[in-house]
């Protein structure tokens, strides 16, 4: 499958301050790719590299086989889509005026605000002037404006670090339905749920380098425990070892009828994380 | 480079409407048309009072405006979003210069009738106050993307607006200050030289040399805010 995203190299120095360093991944299209650390980790710099808006120090990147250098071209900035944390709104201008400039900048009919309004819930709200609006409804603006010409590939900065659980759901749905139709997601986040949740695929990114790069699924059964937590009638729980020993003990326990609940050792991406990086997710 | 008139268009409507729901700003462009009406009651009809207001509304129009509306778009990181659309630099410039340029030679057209200005040869007085009003534009724009914030903003261009506003006033002291004799060369001056000359009956050719310096000041200015704005593309 053709890459939606090659980075080789990837180093940004900001004076002594390595910002990323040594930074190599591909984004396969179609995929929904999670780039996650905490708060300083190099994120935000990786995305403001793949879209233009920073030159890297070292290193190369590719958005579709082209160069990063060329973004600075209006035609391949159609390609993509951008939310990052200085993404703008004109606070004077209602929702709908906001994104009816981006409609006419994109050249696409008009019926698409109310389809990009639906994807975030906003579509009652579309006459609300901006700078009435909480950060949650801001945020969501932006995503609208991101998504309004339905890009190749989208860049999303902690796309729902503002939201509440009822409308983060919904924008995870649009999420999946959007990549259903063949957006390729880059997306960039603190929380691991939601990377659990959305990405085919995971980079770990700490100090500006990443530590580990697979799908969830694959590090939580590399970085599984052995075991299993057995919830006893009797309020005790007890870990048994998924070997011929732990099941013979098993075997005992529930002909015994002894047995309430088993689960599985699986890691979260949390534990993953804070296990190779010994830091904590901020 | 590409041009598409419905995105420089889109950006003017934009500007429109937002710059009409921004008393703070929108308000100054009334300042040359109270001065103006001043003016003509007064009975001042020097080519020197004309030009001071004609001149006042190319600084208090066409920069200090235009500088507040890019420092905006600049603060409020509006301008990043234009930058990641598939709008050009000439289509981003075009329309955010669009309405300021409006604006000015409305402006200037009203300021000129209450302070009953009637050029000697309208042709050649229209094409210099279009080819200053580009170079006000210019500047405004420069500075404003110079500026941090609207607040740098509104302190970076008083200088400017001093210099481009009153700054004809300095050549009367050439002769005691040699090196004020540079004030010659500045647009509003070569402004007010075309205008004498005209009223004196000049033409095209002979009004040549004036046109050409404030000519270069636009291409200047010009050349400069597309390099300053292409640095402000890259963080």
């Amino acid at each position: 499958m053709e890459n939606a995203i090659e980075v080789k190299g990837l180093a940004k120095y900001f004076a002594n301050f390595k910002a990323i360093e040594g930074v190599d991944f591909h984004v396969k299209k179609g995929e929904i790719f999670g780039f996650l650390g905490p708060s300083g980790s190099g994120k935000t710099t990786t995305i403001k590299i793949l879209t233009g808006q920073l030159d890297p120090t070292e290193g190369e990147a590719f958005v579709f086989g082209e160069n990063v250098s060329h973004l600075k071209n209006p035609k391949a900035r159609k390609r993509f889509g951008v939310l990052t944390d200085n993404s703008g709104l004109y606070g004077r201008l209602t929702i709908y005026e906001n994104l009816k400039l981006y409609c006419e900048l994109y050249d696409l009919p008009l019926h698409k605000i109310d389809e990009a309004l639906g994807f975030v819930n906003l579509k009652e709200e579309s006459k609300k002037k901006v700078s009435t609006l909480s950060k949650g409804m801001t945020q969501r603006v932006i995503l609208a404006r991101a998504i309004l010409h339905e890009p190749e590939l989208l860049f999303l900065d902690e796309p729902t670090s503002a939201l509440d659980p009822v409308n983060t759901l919904h924008i995870y749905e649009g999420l999946r339905a959007l990549n259903k139709k063949g957006t390729t997601i880059f997306l960039t986040t603190h929380d691991m749920q939601e990377a659990d949740t959305l990405c085919n695929r995971v980079a770990f990114l700490n100090k500006g380098k990443i530590r580990l790069l697979d799908k969830p699924s694959e590090l939580k059964k590399r970085y599984a425990d052995s075991t299993l937590t057995i919830e006893l009638t009797n309020d005790e729980k007890i870990q048994l070892r998924k070997d011929a020993a732990g099941a013979e003990e098993m075997y005992q326990l529930m002909k015994e009828n002894r047995v309430v609940t088993v689960h599985s050792n699986e890691p979260t991406l949390g534990d993953i994380f804070v296990k190779v990086t010994g830091g904590e997710l901020i | 480079m590409t041009f598409s008139w419905k995105r420089v268009n889109a950006i003017l409507q934009k500007d429109f409407k937002d710059f009409s729901r921004n008393t703070a700003v929108s308000i100054v462009i009334f300042l040359p048309i109270i001065l103006a009406a001043v003016y003509g009651r007064m009975g001042l009809d020097s080519i020197q009072a004309h030009y001071m207001n004609i001149n006042m509304t190319f600084a208090m129009v066409g920069t200090y405006v235009q500088c507040c509306l890019i420092a905006e778009e600049k603060e409020k990181n509006t301008l990043r979003g234009l930058m990641l659309s598939p709008a050009s630099t000439l289509e981003i410039l075009g329309g955010k210069s669009l309405l300021t340029f409006l604006l000015t030679i409305i402006i200037v057209f009203f300021s000129a009738f209450l302070s009953e200005y009637k050029p000697a040869n309208i042709t050649i007085v229209a094409f210099a106050i279009v080819l200053s009003t580009l170079f006000y534009i210019g500047i405004g724009t420069l500075l404003g993307l110079v500026a941090k914030s609207v607040m740098e903003s509104s302190v970076i261009v008083l200088p400017v607006i001093g210099i481009f506003t009153v700054g004809s006033f300095v050549t009367a002291w050439t002769e005691k200050y040699p090196i004020l004799k540079v004030a010659e060369f500045l647009p509003n001056v070569q402004l007010i030289e075309l205008a004498e000359k005209v009223e004196q009956g000049a033409g095209f050719v002979q009004v040549f040399s004036n046109l050409g310096i404030i000519g270069i000041w636009v291409v200047v200015v010009f050349a400069l805010t597309v390099v300053v704005y292409r640095k402000r593309m890259i963080d």
